[in-house]
């Protein structure tokens, strides 16, 4: 088990400098994703699991973050194991879009309002796949010159592109439609109907749904590893949040991709995820197969959550929430951070920081009174609805 | 289509504003001493000044007077100016050229480094370069431009020599035709280094200190769009895509950045006209500013109203050019008030 | 629909609680606004210049008859910064460059403080008559701001003020002729968005008149943009009233800081700096120290600011 993973987060440490002191965002966080695995990172807003997501591709800005410890480690298909925190930024641009891609939350957001939908999944091509689309194109890549390149990957302004393709017209337009041929193929390997028409149009054009498979079109163009999506349904309609899944998970079982899902939508994880790790205030309090873990919480914020989800059973208009409020992560105490707001909370619980570790196969905890807290039993007809925290 | 619905709107309304500005300069006659002081020159007979009295109705009531007035000015005549001492439409064209000629250097500057200078303090926000061109915007908004143009003169042309006063050297100036008026096109287009260099030396100076406070707001609102645009998520997406920082910057921040800009630099050409003024009279630059000022000195209504309607018609023709390249920049435009 | 009595309930609840929400609120601002070190530095300046106009006379003993006009000293004209006692020197009249700063300071906010003050006044009420009324009214006075605003400000001022002829009290007439328009705009502007948010609705179902939705609906909420732009125009009234008396549009030797950086034009070329740039120098303090507050004030108070 231990063998298999593709991706091995290690006591990453995320912290961001502000006037008012610093924020620690994310605070020793541990956890695996396999090869072709589905792992879903739940926790409320501000949990730090954007932000864990995001260090995955080191895309945390970095005045005013840092990546303060820890390690993040991607394994090659040859056995050979990167540290994403400590590679050079060329090998980590080889790595984003090619091995690790993302999707954001809101597709009307992440689309560039001002370039046509090719153009930008062109770009991904152009990054990566130079040579594809050079062969493709019927040339040989070794006697590309460097205006070829330029050409493809659209560094040239539009005067000197037209200048360009009047004068090696057949060069030219063999590269650009090698370059159309892919995007087009790519929009239509994720069920995109008239992928020529998408093309040309520009996002406004077209509408949330649409553009949320865009983004996974473009995301998935080189064939990735592993695909972080954040939060990709929260921004659509609840008929289109189901469709979009489904697709993710077919083209997950095509490719054998592992997929991240960064959510606060317990029936995702419960319909998706093989296995789920939970956050709170920039921790880890629990990672286990999904399943179990919803059945039998063995965190008391885990057990919270759940407890906090209306369900067949809850009488109207109670909603069993939590009290007390997530705590500032502004220069936190050592302890606990559930500390204050746990009914089982005791002494101990005050003065330190609970560790993550095993208690049974596969299953980690960070509590130091998980015994007592979760003896209430299992959940099974607990199980969350269609609905959110 | 709801843009050209706009735009033909705008254009539409163009006639009619021009109307209530001529209403404006037709009162601001009236207030001098004696109203065709605007038409006649001293080399008139007293029977000629009467004659004009005649025809622009001066002793009718105003309404007609205005009519009379605006015929004229539609026909062509503009009255007598005093300091050209000649009739106005004979001067204003070249005195016009002159002017554009210098707007569209200092503009050119203005424009290319303000966007530069703004994208990357929006870039590299509150650190060293973002000071820099704040430092830069505020005193470029506070600094008056005749005075700058004195602080640059002295060191320039009165130290160096690098830079001479004037817009041409006499010799070189008339060596060559002039088609177009800017003398820099007229050079180019005459094969003459020798006089495109002279149009140059000339042009370099008034230029950069009329550019100055133009650049001003622009950097300014180039940096705050920057700084909008490097924090939207499409930033974050076109990173993750694995692209490098410079074409994410150029290609995803700064094309939609450059948006709202074109509204600011459409505003900075009014900076600029006005700015001309001075930067004409110190550096004795022959255009409409330098006219202007010198008809201010010595009473010239004529010339002053003439430069008002023109100024008026030119800065309400680039604003609305400018407001035609917005409506078709930006895709998702949706218009209206 | 919304329950009368509920919404009632709710506007009492808006307006009585509004003195202490107030108070406590412009204190919030106003710290605010002084933690920013560029703003404080600005109104260490305004109050530079405050002081020195309010206490000219003892500064720089006044010329008779004309405070206004240097004191000319024929014995000592041109004469360097720091010789003969006169600290920034003197200009070709043997008038001290000092006096001339010191009681321009007057000159400069008799102007920005009458400019401003007419047409912010003047501009909010046509501006709130436009967008109060509606209708035809507001169609043709915003036509007349148009027409007004498609001629450049220095430009317009420049016209007036030479028709009237070349005195300081014209050129403040010119301006604020010219500068109402932006307020109208602004104003109506703000009048209109605060129209369409609920909670005038929600008054207008309780009945209150217009005028009492005005006053304390709408004007409370509408003021923030007037307030930066009317800090932001102390500075450029005196830019441009700077520009305008360079140019020759007041009358000779009076000690306004644009006209004497004019009259020290001539001695530049002959090397004596100081009369221009010192002159000089005093307008851009001026606009700079309210650029700066007027800034500062715009950060705080205007929500679409950069904040992240």
């Amino acid at each position: 088990m231990e063998q298999d993973w593709l991706l091995r987060v290690r006591n990453l440490s995320v912290r961001f400098n502000s006037r008012k002191g610093t924020v620690h965002a994310v605070d020793d966080v541990s956890f695996d994703i396999a090869a072709g695995e589905t792992l879903a990172l739940v926790g409320e807003t501000g949990c730090g699991k954007s932000v864990t997501a995001r260090s995955i591709l080191r895309l945390v800005p970095e005045p005013p973050g840092q990546y303060w410890s820890g390690q993040i480690e991607l394994k090659n298909s040859d056995g050979s194991v990167v540290d994403i925190l400590a590679a050079s930024m060329d090998k980590v641009l080889e790595i984003r879009g090619e091995r690790i891609s993302m999707i954001f939350q809101d597709p009307g957001k992440a689309l560039n309002p001002a370039l046509p939908i090719g153009r930008q999944l062109a770009e991904v091509f152009a990054q990566h796949r130079l040579e594809m689309i050079f062969s493709d194109a019927g040339l040989n890549f070794s006697t590309a010159t460097k205006l070829d390149k330029k050409f493809i990957m659209q560094r040239l302004n539009r005067v000197q592109s037209s200048a360009y393709a009047l004068l090696r017209k057949a060069r030219a337009s063999a590269l650009e439609k090698a370059m159309a041929n892919a995007v087009e193929q790519a929009l239509a390997d994720t069920g995109i109907p008239n992928p020529q028409k998408v093309m040309i149009s520009y996002p406004h054009q077209l509408s949330g749904g649409m553009k949320q498979r865009v983004m996974i079109a473009q995301a998935l163009a080189c064939d990735p590893d592993l695909l972080i999506a954040d939060e990709p349904t929260t921004a659509l309609d609840v008929t289109i949040q189901a469709r979009i899944l489904k697709l993710i998970r077919e083209m997950q079982q095509k490719r054998g991709m592992a997929v991240l899902y960064i959510t606060h939508d317990l029936s995702l994880v419960r319909e998706f995820a093989d296995r789920v790790a939970v956050m709170y205030a920039g921790r880890i309090v629990e990672t286990g197969e999904s399943l179990r873990v919803l059945e039998r919480p063995r965190h008391p914020y885990t057990e919270g959550l759940l407890g906090a989800i209306p369900h067949r059973r809850t009488p109207r208009g109670e909603l069993a929430a939590i009290p007390g409020s997530v705590p500032q992560l502004l220069n936190p105490p050592a302890q606990c951070h559930f500390a204050s707001r746990c009914k089982w909370a005791a002494e101990a619980c005050k003065q330190v920081i609970p560790t993550l570790l095993p208690i049974e196969n596969g299953r980690l905890v960070s509590c130091l009174r998980f015994e007592e807290a979760t003896q209430s039993g299992a959940h099974e007809d607990l199980m969350p609805a269609r609905a959110e925290l | 289509m709801q843009v050209r619905d706009y735009l033909l709107r705008r254009l539409a309304l163009l006639p009619l504003i021009m109307l209530g500005v001529s209403v404006i300069v037709f009162t601001l006659t009236r207030f001098t001493g004696s109203p065709v002081g605007i038409y006649a020159n001293p080399n008139m007979t007293p029977e000629e000044v009467e004659a004009l009295e005649a025809r622009y109705l001066l002793d009718e009531p105003i309404p007609l007077q205005f009519y009379a007035w605006i015929s004229g000015v539609l026909q062509g005549d503009l009255g007598w100016s005093g300091v050209s001492v000649a009739p106005v439409t004979d001067v204003i064209w070249s005195k016009f050229a002159a002017t554009l000629e210098l707007a569209l250097a200092a503009g050119f500057i203005a424009v290319f480094m303000g966007i530069a200078l703004g994208t990357v303090a929006g870039v590299r926000r509150n650190q060293l370069p973002d000071h820099g061109a704040r430092m830069f915007s505020i005193l470029g908004a506070s600094t008056p431009t005749f005075w700058f143009g004195l602080l640059l003169l002295v060191p320039f042309y009165l130290w160096l020599d690098w830079f001479p006063l004037g817009r041409s050297t006499q010799e070189i100036f008339t060596s060559i035709p002039h088609p177009t008026g800017l003398y820099t096109i007229d050079a180019v287009l005459a094969l003459n280094p020798q006089a495109f260099f002279d149009a140059l030396r000339h042009l370099v100076l008034p230029s950069v200190v009329l550019a100055f406070g133009a650049m001003a707001i622009i950097v300014r609102m180039m940096r705050s769009s920057m700084v909008e645009a490097m924090s939207e998520e499409y930033v974050d997406a076109a990173r993750a895509k694995g692209l490098p920082d410079k074409v994410v910057i150029r290609r995803h921040a700064r094309r939609n950045a450059l948006l709202p800009t074109t509204t600011v630099i459409g505003l900075s050409f009014g900076f600029l006209l006005q700015g001309a003024v001075a930067v004409e009279l110190i550096f004795r630059w022959p255009g409409l500013g330098q006219w202007v000022t010198s008809a201010v000195l010595s009473g010239d209504q004529a010339t002053i109203m003439a430069y008002v309607l023109v100024t008026a018609l030119i800065f309400m023709t680039v604003n609305l050019a400018v407001d035609i390249a917005y409506a078709y920049l930006d895709r998702r435009v949706v218009l209206g008030e | 629909m919304t329950d009368a009595s509920k919404v009632q309930g709710m506007t009492r609840v808006t307006r009585s609680s509004i003195t202490g929400v107030k108070l406590r609120r412009r204190i919030e601002v106003g710290r605010e606004v002084l933690s920013n070190p560029l703003t404080v530095i600005g109104l260490a300046i305004i109050t530079g210049f405050l002081l020195m106009a309010a206490f000219a006379p003892l500064f720089a003993e006044p010329n008779q008859p004309d405070p206004y006009q240097s004191p000319r000293d024929w014995s000592n004209i041109d004469v360097p910064p720091g010789v003969a006692g006169h600290v920034l020197g003197t200009d070709s009249t043997g008038g001290d460059v000092l006096y001339g700063i010191i009681w321009g300071s007057r000159l400069s906010l008799q102007l920005s403080l009458t400019v401003v003050g007419f047409t912010v006044i003047f501009g909010t009420i046509v501006g709130s008559i436009a967008a109060m009324r509606g209708g035809k009214l507001d169609n043709f006075l915003m036509r007349v701001v148009d027409v007004f605003l498609s001629i450049p400000e220095l430009i317009f001022a420049l016209a007036i003020a030479a028709v009237l002829g070349p005195a300081f009290s014209n050129i403040i007439l010119a301006l604020a002729a010219v500068f109402w328009v932006k307020y109208a705009r602004i104003v109506r502007g703000e009048i209109i968005k605060v129209k369409q948010a609920e909670y005038v609705a929600s008054a207008r179902v309780v009945g209150d008149s217009t005028w009492n939705i005005y006053r304390k609906d709408v004007l409370p909420n509408a003021w923030t943009p007037l307030v930066v732009q009317a800090t932001l125009d102390m500075g450029n009234v005196v830019l441009i009233g700077a520009t305008l008396s360079f140019i020759g549009l007041a009358q000779a030797g009076l000690t306004e800081w644009g006209a004497l950086v004019s009259s020290g034009q001539s001695g530049l070329l002959a090397g004596e700096w100081w009369v221009s740039t010192f002159a000089g120098l005093a307008v851009v303090l001026w606009a700079l120290a309210f650029n700066l507050v007027g800034d500062g004030l715009r950060d705080v108070l205007d929500p679409k600011t950069e904040g992240r």
